[in-house]
């Protein structure tokens, strides 16, 4: 199948402080002068300088697992055969933080990985993405400036699974974008076999912005546990995409208008749902406190007047056509809970039925999708006990379902899975 | 010892249940599902057993390290 065309960009706008974003809220790419002039020239880093930096900050990966990336770093033996591979597999289909960055601000991304490879003595950069807009922005900016002409810009087609990082270290090899059954880390073996450091495109960007402004700077905003910004993709009511970076620690209720009294998303497909945003603050480790877990930033928060529970279930339905088909628990186990939640919807189940299947799915798989898949839907399930009562004894909430939250089309499911002996 | 699954490997045979029913159950798909990853010394040979028997060398016994 195709990939589905690159959408539109939504909007993208900084709240409070601008750094990822500065220059660009009329939507336009950053070309390298004016990228000069708002961030001026990142000075070579040696490692031992960067790991201080990175370890006074805090910075964490922002791609999902929110690794530190001072630890990353220290892992990582430098040298000559060293890889740097940059992330942008944005596979997520509520996301659009990492393909803005890409498209409008290509040389703070160019700016982080080459600092990066710079520190661990190596030229080799690959950045890999999936959409043809964001290859082509940074394609432009390689040949913008003449540090850059080592880095390599990889496209592979691919869908959720597949931005996972040791996924994306087998399409820029040249396989199928799966992960490995085996865990490898990527400092261990990855782009062609050799240690690589690999990140988020966001976390490549950060390093350029904290590098250019210094940690004092840096940390002069934001929650004191991950100082900086970080961006998110929000989805609040009828208003959302927006692509927001905001400083860390801000409530999460402040970005959601009217009154918190509503189911809200946090991180994404592979995130918790939260029955209101309460206190909980936009900080990875502030979330981490709470349960939760920000992955790729997106924040969800459906208008009141769509079926919510359709709305998880068109997810899970997703979700399940996501599964690569690697692994039988995962290949078998989402349909039937995809199956289950439409059950719920029909009013022909009980929860209990859909939590036990969720419950069986974490840790059996290659990758983390069975395990945010289950969270997803039985984090749903605690949350929506009203409406499960309602859809249980009326088959409907009374609300039709808008289809707030995104979902691509699910095409036909391949007969087999792959891998394996079958 | 640890008990690991490759499941990338693993096409729900069965054996390793058969062979190791204190550790592992089959889920509705055939597929096993592990109460513990931890083998206590006791079950170590069965385990053993259980992994020589998998036809698509699945599972694993891994000795954690002294971090484990």
């Amino acid at each position: 199948m195709a990939p589905p065309e690159a959408p539109l960009l939504p909007p993208a706008v900084a709240l409070g402080a601008a750094r990822l974003l500065l220059g660009t809220s009329h939507g336009q790419r950053i070309d390298l002068a004016t990228h000069r002039r708002l961030h001026g020239t990142v000075a070579p880093v040696d490692l031992d300088r960067l790991v201080a930096m990175t370890t006074e900050v805090a910075l964490l990966g922002r791609g999902g697992a929110a690794f530190p990336v001072a630890t990353k770093l220290r892992a990582t033996p430098a040298g000559s055969r060293t890889q740097v591979l940059v992330n942008g597999s944005e596979g997520e289909p509520a996301s659009f933080k990492d393909r803005t960055v890409m498209t409008r601000t290509p040389h703070l991304v160019l700016d982080g990985a080459l600092a990066v490879a710079g520190a661990l003595g190596t030229r080799h950069v690959t950045i890999t993405v999936h959409d043809d807009a964001s290859a082509h922005s940074l394609r432009r900016a390689v040949q913008e400036r003449r540090d850059a002409g080592r880095v390599r810009v990889v496209q592979r087609p691919g869908g959720f699974v597949s931005g996972e990082v040791r996924a994306a270290i087998r399409a820029v090899d040249g396989h199928a974008p799966l992960p490995g059954g085996r865990r490898v880390l990527p400092s261990v073996s990855g782009v062609k076999g050799a240690p690589t450091f690999a990140s988020n495109v966001e976390t490549f960007a950060q390093v350029a912005v904290l590098l250019s402004r210094g940690v004092r700077e840096h940390a002069s905003v934001g929650d004191p546990d991950e100082p900086g910004t970080t961006l998110l993709t929000l989805w609040a009511d009828d208003s959302g995409p927006v692509v927001v970076e905001v400083p860390t620690g801000l409530a999460l209720h402040g970005l959601l208008p009217g009154t918190d009294d509503r189911p809200v998303l946090v991180g994404g497909y592979h995130g918790t749902w939260v029955p209101v945003a309460g206190d909980l603050r936009v900080s990875r480790p502030a979330l981490r406190r709470a349960g939760l877990r920000l992955n790729a930033g997106v924040v969800a928060r459906p208008p009141a007047d769509t079926c919510l529970l359709g709305e998880v279930a068109a997810v899970t339905r997703w979700l399940a056509a996501e599964s690569a088909g690697q692994c039988g628990p995962c290949w078998f186990g989402l349909p039937a809970l995809a199956r289950t939640v439409d059950d719920l919807v029909a009013g022909r189940q009980v929860p209990e039925a859909a939590q036990a299947r969720a419950a069986l799915l974490p840790g059996r798989g290659a990758c983390a999708h069975p395990d945010g898949a289950a969270g997803f839907v039985s984090s749903a399930l605690e949350v929506l006990t009203h409406e499960v009562a309602l859809h249980r004894t009326h088959g409907t909430c009374g609300r039709p379902l808008r289809g707030a939250l995104p979902v691509p089309p699910v095409g036909p499911r391949p007969s087999a899975r792959h891998g394996g002996a079958r | 010892m640890r008990l690991e699954i490759d499941w990338t490997r693993c096409d729900g045979h069965g054996l390793c249940a058969r062979l190791l029913p204190e550790l592992v159950d089959l889920d509705e798909h055939g597929f096993p599902v592990l109460r513990t990853h931890d083998v206590t010394a006791a079950l170590v040979p069965h385990a053993r057993r259980a992994v020589s028997a998998c036809p698509v060398l699945a599972l694993r016994l891994v000795d954690p390290g002294p971090r484990g």
